[in-house]
């Protein structure tokens, strides 16, 4: 625990770790601004097929639809944030020199790598959410409550989702954008034990997660079948919190696909850094 | 020649007096719509709409709607509410005769009661309002049974309206809608990074009960400045 305790310290003690904070509350709370001075255009657009049909009435901007419009927009760039601390979080003590001084102490290298590992999900759980605090408390402010309108999703169609479910929901789906960032947090981590500067786990990260995103996205048959091998296919699954009805055999195959590749990379992580050399 | 010439002159006027009365029956149908009616200053009346539409899933809504003539309304709801466009709401105005072509199709029985079938076409085009309207109007009892509207882009609705006396009004108590639509999903209601889906033919039924009418309570005009739909942005 004291290990926890030590590693949190050095984390939050570098000013690197702030830079995802301070991007985030910047991001969302000028998206949220520019949300409220456009609100008429940006309703216009949003109901521009089904006003032909129907006329609507009610908050249809509520702070709950910009927190699932910012989550949908940052799930992208979430990975490049967690990536630059936990890209860091190994390596950083052979940049900075500091390895062998850890490793000649006491505790074995399983458990500095677990201490490290777990400092490492702390952050990312804290950015996510960080994430949606800054989402929810100025977007319920600006924008007031409201039944979700959604798209259903990846089927044709739009959901309402009463406002008394979205609390929950939200909970839920926040766990799970936790749960989908683990997965890249730990690929930055397995990266970050194998080389000895930061720069090369941070970028080598984000671009395995824009190259699976892409790939994923194609619009051909061939990169189609290689989707489900894709686990950036199933970082979406927190999306399924706001579908009606909630698809939980589709959650729970996520959650298990993206937990085998955590902790999958986590223990290939462990046995590399426990053979690491670090006399040369 | 000269006979030849005759005979073609004598057609249409041999054919008018058919075809005047056909017409003038269809205006004065919505004459007479508008004149039972007339009394009608304004109304009250909790709505509650069940949707049955494909890749639509809403729960019931409900809203209280409050109408003033000839044309002004308001709903006042406390969570989002969805009113079909043609059909949703009753305004026994708004087939005034001066503006449509009006054409009487038949004459049939409605559940035992004479009735007629009017195609009216606006005289002045909107745009994504209907290019025609077909009622089936009731003209013993003066109502309109149903409408059938139809819109240049395929969209086609269908009202079946049942109604209920009150205050010595027939006003209606159930909308049946059904809905023929094309339907494309707004860029912002979409998951970022899935591929865009085209546009597509959504049906459904959309069933609207009427409840609690209160009739000419003197609503003020006041009431309607403030117009509270969504989508003209006046939240």
């Amino acid at each position: 625990m004291r290990l926890f305790w030590l590693e949190i310290y050095k984390t939050f003690s570098r000013w690197r770790t702030y830079i995802g904070f301070g991007f985030i509350a910047l991001v969302v709370i000028l998206t949220e601004v520019v949300m409220k001075l456009s609100a008429v255009e940006i309703v216009n657009r949003m109901m521009r097929s089904t006003e032909k049909d129907f006329l609507i009435f009610g908050n249809v901007l509520n702070g709950w639809f910009v927190t699932s419009f910012i989550m949908n927009t940052l799930h992208i760039h979430i990975p490049f944030l967690i990536a630059l601390v936990a890209g860091d979080i190994v390596s950083g003590e052979a940049t900075s020199g500091t390895v062998r001084f850890l490793l000649i102490r006491p505790p074995s290298r399983v458990r500095i790598i677990a201490a490290k590992y777990v400092t490492t999900l702390f952050y990312t759980t804290g950015l996510v959410i960080f994430l949606g605090i800054v989402c929810l408390l100025p977007g319920l402010a600006l924008f007031g409550g409201g039944d979700l309108i959604m798209h259903h999703y990846g089927k044709f169609g739009i959901v309402f989702i009463p406002e008394a479910e979205i609390p929950v929901r939200m909970l839920l789906a926040f766990i799970a954008a936790i749960w989908s960032m683990t997965a890249v947090a730990s690929i930055a981590f397995l990266l970050s034990t194998l080389v000895e500067n930061s720069i090369g786990p941070i970028v080598g990260t984000m671009a395995i997660v824009i190259v699976f995103l892409v790939i994923g996205n194609f619009p051909f048959d061939f990169f189609g079948t290689l989707k489900p091998y894709l686990f950036t296919t199933y970082m979406v699954f927190w999306q399924q919190f706001l579908d009606d009805p909630i698809s939980w055999q589709q959650i729970a195959t996520s959650a298990a696909i993206l937990g085998v590749h955590s902790f999958g990379l986590f223990f290939i992580a462990v046995g590399a850094y426990a053979r690491k050399d670090i006399k040369s | 020649m000269k006979k030849i010439l005759l005979c073609l002159l004598w057609v249409p006027l041999v054919l008018s007096p058919g075809l005047l009365p056909a017409q003038e029956e269809g205006a004065r149908t919505l004459d007479a719509l508008q004149k039972k009616y007339s009394g009608l200053k304004d109304y009250t009346v909790d709505v509650n709409v069940h949707f049955d539409v494909e890749g639509f899933k809403a729960p019931d809504m409900q809203a209280k709607l409050y109408c003033k003539a000839p044309d002004r309304m308001k709903i006042e709801s406390k969570r989002i509410f969805f009113l079909p466009k043609e059909g949703g709401t009753f305004n026994p105005f708004m087939f005034n005769k001066e503006d449509f072509e009006v054409k009487l199709l038949e004459r049939l029985t409605v559940e035992g009661r004479n009735a007629v079938k009017l195609k009216l076409t606006p005289k002045k085009r909107k745009p994504n309002a209907p290019q025609d309207f077909i009622l089936t109007v009731d003209t013993d009892r003066n109502l309109i049974r149903e409408m059938n509207a139809s819109s240049l882009d395929g969209r086609e609705v269908k009202a079946l309206i049942e109604y209920g006396n009150f205050s010595d009004f027939d006003l209606p108590t159930r909308i049946e809608l059904h809905l023929d639509v094309q339907f494309n999903e707004s860029r912002e209601l979409k998951d970022f990074g899935q591929s865009t889906q085209p546009a597509k033919r959504v049906t459904g039924r959309v069933d609207i009960t009427y409840s609690n009418y209160k009739v000419n309570i003197g609503l003020s005009d006041q009431m309607f400045k403030e117009t509270k739909s969504a989508v003209s942005g006046e939240r």
